[in-house]
């Protein structure tokens, strides 16, 4: 494989496939080196009803069609890569992986977020972070989902398909965040309860198994029975590896002008792990527009 | 995915008793980790080319869920001298992956 190219971009979610795509049709050979699988947060979401000309579409096929696109307009990708170590100043950028050294004159940071971990001190294999991964073994049984936004009440809806016994979702803040449309949606199951101002304190087990689990009402501590939980908690952005050489701000987002470029020259970010305030597919693939056009800018000009 | 052969529940057991050196990835359709885990597999697979791959849809084989005792997925089950030798649910890096098949 060729090792040079004029664009990397780090991230293959929509932001970053979206940067890419454009700098292909501008001609620009460019790469995406991805850590997992291209697609990002989307490919964890059941159902995306908000994206324009799907009415509803499963997000990881909205991906696979998007990946397809991106191939057939030259873009490289190299996925489940473990990158090692980043050189972004000066003209050359340089990005180590695990299977080669790729240069640039530009990069596009679109590395995304991650789900947050509940901060239990305690191991408990009932404890999931994917519904579609780990749901079928709760048919029939009674499972706590918690978190109460969009990726909350999205995967509570395709643990109702699945068949469990009862759900409960459980939200720490004093209200559900989800879109209202998904929130009716999920709650016109009987078989669903759902409670805003409750937080998980500590899991009980019997012989390594999760018998009930222990939740702070503000009213007092309460019991739910339950034989699984699956964890929403929202996500952080996932910034490590540039902490020591972009600003970030407090939450560890990184910090652009409106033009997606960075302090450092030939640096750009997009996408969900820019400091902003929405964080949406369609907001995703206007920063990576916007990304892609201005790095292509900065190539031609310099 | 790549050259991996697809089985079902019917030749499940008659194409474990005839695997020296294989594996098989439980998957599901829609599930983002067992993609990921497949793109794993695809760098296993390059080093590995003595290692039969298979992968068998969880969600249309429940009775060779069962017989694995595969609950969750991606599950990879590893298969030694014509048995499983091992199982692990989850994802793995190319690293852990070449850890657990030599371990098990």
């Amino acid at each position: 494989m060729d090792q040079n190219f004029d664009i990397i971009v780090l991230g293959g979610g929509p932001a970053g496939m979206t940067a890419a795509l454009y700098a292909a049709k501008a001609n620009l050979k460019c790469l995406i080196v991805e850590t997992s699988i291209c697609g990002g947060l989307v490919n964890s979401t059941y159902v995306v009803e908000n994206f324009p000309t799907y009415e509803s579409i499963h997000g990881m096929e909205l991906m696979e069609r998007f990946q397809k696109q991106l191939v057939g307009a030259g873009v490289i990708i190299e996925d489940v890569a473990e990158i090692e170590k980043i050189h972004l100043i000066g003209n050359i950028k340089k990005v180590y992986t695990d299977t080669g050294i790729y240069t640039s004159r530009a990069v596009i940071i679109a590395s995304g977020r991650q789900p947050i971990p509940i901060d239990l001190d305690q191991e408990v294999d009932q404890i999931h972070y994917c519904s579609i991964c780990d749901g079928t073994a709760y048919k029939n049984k009674d499972v706590l989902v918690v978190g109460g936004g969009n990726s909350g009440f999205d995967e509570a809806l395709y643990l109702i398909t699945l068949g469990v016994k009862s759900l409960t979702l459980i939200e720490q803040a004093d209200r559900f965040f989800a879109a209202k449309s998904v929130q009716k949606k999920l709650l016109a199951h009987k078989r669903v309860k759902a409670m805003h101002s409750i937080s998980l304190i500590r899991c009980n087990l019997e012989n390594g198994q999760l018998t009930n689990v222990e939740v702070d009402t503000q009213h007092g501590n309460k019991t739910l029975f339950v034989d699984g939980i699956f964890v929403f908690m929202g996500q952080k952005p996932s910034t490590d590896m540039f902490k020591s050489i972009l600003p970030l701000d407090e939450q560890g987002y990184i910090v652009t002008d409106e033009n997606m470029m960075t302090s450092i020259a030939g640096v750009f970010a997009a996408g969900d792990v820019r400091q902003k305030q929405i964080r949406q597919i369609t907001t995703a693939m206007s920063d990576g527009t916007i990304a892609s056009l201005c790095a292509e800018r900065y190539l031609r000009i310099r | 995915m790549g050259d991996f052969i697809e089985i079902t529940e019917k030749d499940f057991e008659t194409i474990v008793a005839k695997t020296q050196e294989g594996l098989v990835i439980f998957y599901k359709k829609l599930c983002p980790h067992c993609k990921n885990m497949e793109k794993v597999l695809l760098k296993f697979s390059a080093k590995n080319e003595n290692i039969a791959i298979l992968r068998i849809n969880q969600e249309e084989n429940p009775e060779a869920c069962r017989i694995a005792g595969v609950e969750r997925c991606p599950t990879i089950v590893i298969i030694k001298q014509g048995a499983i030798s091992s199982s692990k649910p989850g994802l793995m890096n190319p690293k852990e992956l070449i850890l657990f098949y030599q371990n098990a």
